[in-house]
């Protein structure tokens, strides 16, 4: 295969429930190769979610390894998946997770924001206000960028979720579901967008989907059923 | 007061540690990345949600405030009772008891000798009963306990504040060697028939209240009550417009919106224009009805106590009792209660002479006895000395002593004014210290409040700890977001509670008389304190260490939601709902 962005080796994430424990993933092996799009595909409860926060830092595996970009990434410390995670990587939640008290271009500028100090703000400012307005109109929201979250419908928060994730260039974007809530016009409009950004400038994309029609456009599918692969898609 | 604060050796080091800690700050908030400035204040001025932690504000603002006002009051308790005491007093008392110290002139001299002395001066003290006769005869003759003190005027003067405290001698224009002379207008011979006295305004005189003339500000209580009610307001108007901005369209919100600011307008204009003016009014106070008037007679009777320090015994085995009639030349008010209501001055050799303790020649075969005095009192040039010119008077007694061993035998008390007078002063001290200490324990309590509203606080914004995290924001980042929240809410606190505390100090009295006529309600009874003003002292050091400790405690506080913050794992706050 190919150069290889990011490998999960056998992982396992178990939740304790008092005594119990949940196995949610059983042993995952997955390879994702540079500028591939690679879909999630399985029933609700099966781990999808799981799976995408490990493989995007967010959570520690039980076992297994993740390796991001050649780095064995939770042996190295925080402070590198910190980075990676405000540098490297864009992620879409299901829920879309905008900060309510910010508006859309604010949350946009959040990875931004994240990255730099105070007195470095005024010189780089433009720039990134320049690339996040570029972004949220490629998605259709350029009259929406004043307005908080809760004053978006559904599939505009989704979108402004995806501009979040994509203004700062990652090299990898996760994207839980981002097509969940939207129409199909919207939902292809959004997938376009998507699917230049993996041909044109090579962005691998993980995504976790239910539509079968989303995923045919995927270059692979992984099924998940109950926390384990199916082999043979 | 203000030239003082300019003059103070701390001023260069404290305006140096401000810059200092200022630009250190600064640096702080430059190397901050900016989400966080920008979240912090999302969270402080943003729409209702806003009054949260302005609320969690006034915890520090009224710990600041009470702490402050609080201790400058009970403060300027505690330094008026010095002032008071320390005016009836010289600075170093040498005190022989009752029984009495011969061959005084001769340690005086000595004492008076060593350096950073500047005089010592012998004083008669001794117990007596005074017996007034007032002019009008349907008041009954008043019998007191008083204290006989013998003083030589011209350098009794030159001790305390004394010659300050006389009622009618008050002025420069009275030479100290004549105070307790009668003048020449009151003899009925060529000579007065009584040697003067001064007596205490307690002694002579009746309490009681009478309405006394007083200047006062008026407006100035209004205006401070319009300066505190002009902060809610302003919160009022920014809450009111913001609540309006979200709904725009209503003109309900605009006219509350403009409402709100008009009020607010009103206030702060009547805050800083409202007149001030002086006017006169008359309040109850205590004052000293005097029942004898100047060159009226005061009798003084005393047991006179031998060297051997056995009362002094007529032939019959009776105590002898010496009585003497004087004429009140002045009157004495110090404030301190304990000086005005007993203290009688009247000439040394006189008040020796009564006490017994004046020199016998020899005579049936009994052996001379010297002249003996109660205290020697000692001015010294710099205050801060007083513990070391105790200790070498103490050597120069030693010494004495030694070349005079009758002399040597007697215990002598030598201290400085203040440990004389420590009973009084420790306990408006411990007073003052108990109410600190209390009001701190309560700042605590306080400080509890904060961090659990620091806590709620992180609780609550759960989700946008796990969006700034899963962003890449760093543990130690998010969590010092509430650090500097809790600090900024400080910031708040500290400067409303301190604006509100030193605003109310400035205009006490005004306030009080507001207060006092508006509400009816006594605050500081005239007739209570020997005060005429409510007393007070602003420590800008201890400004400034409340101010620091408060908001050190607000920041402290907020680890509670810091490290709530910090240590939660992004995925599980994520799915806090
Ligand atoms: N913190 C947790 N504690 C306990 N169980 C958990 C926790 N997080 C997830 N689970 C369980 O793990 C399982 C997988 O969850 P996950 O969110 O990955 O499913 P999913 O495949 O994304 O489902 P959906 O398509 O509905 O989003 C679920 O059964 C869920 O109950
Ligand atoms: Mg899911």
């Amino acid at each position: 295969m190919a150069d290889t962005i990011l490998q999960g080796v056998s992982l396992v994430k178990e939740y304790r429930m008092g005594a119990s424990r949940l196995r949610v993933l059983r042993d995952v092996d997955v390879r994702v190769a540079r500028g591939e799009f690679l879909c999630v595909l399985g029933p609700s409860g099966s781990g999808k979610s799981t799976l995408l926060h490990l493989l995007g830092l967010l959570d520690r595996p039980t076992e297994g390894r993740v390796v991001f970009e050649g780095q064995d990434a939770f042996a190295r410390p925080k402070r590198w998946r910190d980075r990676m995670r405000n540098e490297a990587i864009g992620f879409v939640f299901q829920f879309y997770y905008l900060m309510p008290d910010l508006s859309v271009l604010a949350n946009t500028l959040l990875p931004a924001m994240v990255r730099t100090p105070l007195a470095a703000w005024p010189a780089v400012r433009g720039g990134h206000r320049r690339r996040a307005l570029e972004v949220l109109t490629d998605l259709g929201l350029s009259e929406r960028v004043a307005h908080l979250p809760r004053e978006l419908s559904g599939g505009e928060r989704q979108r402004a979720a995806l501009a979040r994730a994509l203004v700062h260039q990652p090299r990898i974007l996760f994207a839980d579901e981002p097509t969940g809530n939207l129409d199909s016009a919207t939902g292809e409009e959004i997938m376009r967008v998507i699917t230049r950004r993996t041909r044109r400038d090579g962005l691998t994309v993980v995504m976790v989907t239910h539509d079968q029609r989303v995923a045919e456009q995927a270059d692979r599918i992984l099924r998940l059923h109950d926390g384990k692969l199916l082999r043979g898609a | 007061m203000d030239g003082q604060w300019l003059a103070s050796p701390w001023l260069i080091p404290a305006a140096v540690g401000a810059g200092v800690v200022a630009l250190g700050l600064l640096a702080l908030m430059l190397a901050t990345p900016v989400y966080k400035h920008i979240i912090c204040a999302k969270y402080l001025f943003c729409g209702w949600k806003a009054v949260v932690p302005l609320v969690s504000a006034l915890p520090a603002a009224l710990g600041v405030f009470l702490l402050i006002l609080v201790f400058a009051i009970m403060d300027g308790f505690v330094r008026e009772t010095r002032e008071m005491t320390r005016g009836t007093l010289s600075d170093i008392i040498v005190d022989a008891h009752m029984e009495g110290l011969p061959h005084y002139e001769e340690l005086a001299r000595r004492i008076e000798a060593i350096e950073g002395v500047e005089a010592a001066s012998p004083v008669i003290q001794t117990y007596a009963v005074a017996r007034v006769k007032p002019r009008l005869s349907s008041i009954k003759p008043l019998v007191r306990p008083c204290v006989i003190i013998g003083i030589r005027p011209g350098e009794k003067a030159e001790m305390g504040r004394f010659h300050e405290y006389l009622q009618r001698q008050r002025g420069s224009q009275y030479a100290a060697a004549d105070l307790l002379n009668v003048p020449e207008a009151w003899h009925r011979g060529p000579r007065p028939a009584r040697p003067g006295c001064i007596a205490g305004v307690g002694v002579i005189g009746a309490p009681m209240s009478s309405p006394v003339p007083e200047t006062m500000r008026e407006g100035a209580g209004r205006r401070v009550l319009a300066a505190f009610l002009a902060v809610p307001a302003a919160l009022a108007s920014l809450f009111v417009w913001r609540a309006g901005r979200r709904r725009q369209g209503r003109a309900g919100w605009t006219v509350a919106t403009i409402l709100c600011v008009v009020v607010f307008m009103a206030l702060v204009a009547a805050a800083s224009f409202m007149p001030v003016r002086e006017v006169q009014i008359t309040r109850p106070q205590v004052i000293d009805f005097p029942l004898l008037p100047y060159g009226g007679d005061l009798v003084v009777s005393t047991i006179p106590i031998r060297p051997s320090g056995a009362l002094a015994m007529e032939a019959g085995g009776i105590p002898k009792v010496s009585s003497r009639a004087f004429t009140v030349v002045d009157r004495f008010k110090s404030g301190y209660w304990e000086a005005d209501s007993s203290h009688v001055y009247v000439d040394f050799d006189v008040a020796q002479q009564m006490a017994g303790m004046d020199a016998q020649p020899a005579a049936e075969g009994k052996p001379a006895v010297p002249a003996r005095t109660n205290q020697i009192q000692v001015r010294i040039a710099d205050p801060s000395q007083a513990e070391t010119l105790v200790r070498k008077i103490e050597d120069v007694w030693r010494d004495f002593g030694r070349e005079r061993p009758e002399v040597g035998v007697l215990q002598l008390s030598i201290n400085t004014w203040e440990t004389q007078q420590r009973m009084i002063l420790t306990v408006v001290e411990v007073e003052r210290n108990i109410t600190a200490l209390m009001l701190g324990v309560m700042l605590l309590g306080f400080g509890v409040l904060i961090g659990l509203i620091s806590y709620v606080m992180a609780y609550i914004k759960a989700r946008d700890v796990g969006i700034l995290k899963a962003l890449g924001a760093r543990d130690a980042g998010v969590g010092s977001l509430f650090l500097g929240y809790g600090f900024i809410i400080g910031v708040i606190g500290v400067t409303v509670g301190m604006t509100a505390a030193l605003l109310m100090l400035a205009n006490l009295d005004p306030i009080e008389v507001w207060v006092n006529r508006t509400l009816d309600i006594d605050v500081f009874p005239r007739e209570m304190y020997y005060f005429d003003h409510i007393p007070q002292h602003t420590s800008p050091a201890w400004c400034v260490a409340i101010g620091a400790g408060v908001l050190a405690l607000s920041t402290l506080a907020s680890m509670a939601g810091g490290l709530l913050a910090a240590l939660k794992q992004p995925v599980e706050a994520l799915r806090y709902e």
